[in-house]
């Protein structure tokens, strides 16, 4: 049984490395071309938070760290910053996963749709400490509701995908 | 002992360990740009290429669907065009002073005579900022070929793109004008014209447009006036045009005027740059 529980692990951590690389890649080139309004979807924070879903707050915050992480490390301005706000968000999208019916596609889009708010009013308030903020309505309209339906929307798939991969190497 | 290590594995406690490394880690990241260079290089460097790969392939795509419409477009410009044989032709004689004067003005903006003191370094974009906030993107320059934090970043219409914020062996990243925590100092061209601080915003930038916040009443601004950098402040070198004032909002106060600048770099097409390494800097 614990020999089962380690070769699933290992799965896990394997499949989740490269996905995470992957989508990475992706959002850093060819979402680009994905524009909606002049927004992009963050298809990180997507997998990030359906992953948690499916594994509880241990296991999404720590997909959540690490693909902050990559984030940070591709992108990012200061190292940690994007690691410590995915980990919450994975923790909290974690929260989910005793309370309702996991492999929903419902409780994914819900928890994408919420999420996403949080996550991005996170990076919005933590990047901008100290600075006047007059133009939070705005920003609500024009960025964030565009984003989390976008976001939303992207989920439907994303979580597909996950569960069929999760089920077919019997990791759920 | 026992106790202990119970203690260490209970997931409040790592979350709490988890949330105080990373928040060290970020305060030592803020004050040296450069620190965990070594992680950064590990995901960093193999990934470049495979980032260029995408994004080149990305554009072929583009391209492919542009040209697609385009054909289309041009059909139907076509006929209205034989119809309109007169205005063709008077389109077309426009056009081709318009073509000589570009010529005319890339040939007075030489880059390399223009910045004498500099070395100009040929870069290509290989990736783009991944959410919506800022407005920084990846080149395909770094360490080895000599780019620094702080080198401005040109393009090749004399347009000030941006400066470079951190770099790694094989590639660096760029901040653009657009970016709202950017700030360059700028210069009014003309007779009356004055010091401004030019400055990204988080909604303009969408647009591809940057600010002028509070201009002070001595300085003369007008719609289409050019904008150049100042000099002052040492990153960026004087005579770079940022772009033309596109709109000038007044509040009640002459105190407090704003501009809208469009700059001269178009930043959702931009693919190539042009990196300026000092030359007595070794």
């Amino acid at each position: 049984m614990i020999a089962k529980r380690k070769v699933v692990l290992r799965y896990k951590v394997l499949i989740n490395t490269v996905s995470i690389i992957i989508i990475m890649l992706l959002q850093t080139t060819l979402v680009d071309y994905m524009e909606i309004k002049n927004v992009k979807p963050n298809i990180l924070l997507v997998y990030t938070i359906c992953t948690s879903i499916l594994e509880g707050s241990v296991g999404g915050g720590v997909v959540g760290l690490f693909a902050g992480l990559v984030y940070d490390i591709l992108s990012g301005k200061y190292l940690g910053f994007f690691a410590l706000l995915g980990m919450y968000t994975g923790v909290v999208a974690g929260m989910a996963n005793r309370r309702v019916q996991k492999e929903s596609v419902i409780v994914a889009v819900f928890f994408n749709f919420l999420l996403t708010f949080f996550y991005e009013f996170g990076v919005y308030f933590f990047s901008r400490l100290g600075q006047q903020i007059n133009d939070i309505f705005y920003i609500f309209r024009e960025l964030l509701l565009v984003e989390a339906l976008y976001n939303t929307v992207l989920s439907v798939i994303v979580h597909m995908l996950i569960v069929k991969i999760y089920k077919k190497f019997n990791l759920v | 002992m026992n106790r202990l290590l119970n203690f260490l594995k209970n997931k409040y406690f790592n979350l709490v360990l988890a949330t105080v490394v990373l928040i060290v880690v970020i305060r030592i990241s803020m004050n040296k740009s450069d620190s965990f260079m070594g992680i950064r290089n590990i995901v960093s460097v193999p990934l470049s290429p495979v980032q260029e790969f995408l994004t080149n392939a990305g554009q072929r795509v583009e391209d492919f669907f542009t040209l697609f419409k385009e054909i289309k477009n041009l059909k139907e410009e076509n006929e209205i065009l034989k119809i309109k044989v007169n205005e063709l032709e008077k389109e077309n004689r426009e056009l081709k002073s318009y073509k000589d004067k570009i010529d005319e003005l890339k040939q007075a903006l030489n880059l390399k005579d223009k910045f004498e003191d500099y070395e100009v370094i040929g870069a290509n974009v290989i990736a783009k900022e991944p959410g919506n906030w800022f407005y920084i993107f990846k080149i395909d320059i770094g360490l080895k070929d000599g780019v620094e934090v702080d080198y401005p970043v040109v393009s090749s219409t004399n347009g000030l793109v941006g400066r470079v914020i951190s770099v790694d062996n094989t590639s660096a990243k760029v901040m653009s004008i657009i970016d709202e925590n950017s700030t360059v100092s700028g210069w009014v061209v003309k007779s009356g014209g004055g010091h401004v601080i030019v400055r990204g915003d988080l909604l303009l930038k969408e647009e591809g447009l940057c600010s002028i916040n509070y201009i002070t009443i001595n300085v003369d601004v007008a719609i289409g006036d050019v904008i150049e950098t100042s000099g002052l402040g040492g990153i960026y070198p004087k005579g770079i045009i940022i772009g033309r004032v596109k709109e000038i909002r007044e509040s009640n106060s002459e105190l407090e005027r704003n501009a809208i600048i469009q700059p001269e770099v178009d930043f959702k097409g931009l693919q190539e740059v042009f990196v300026l390494k000092r030359k007595n800097d070794s």
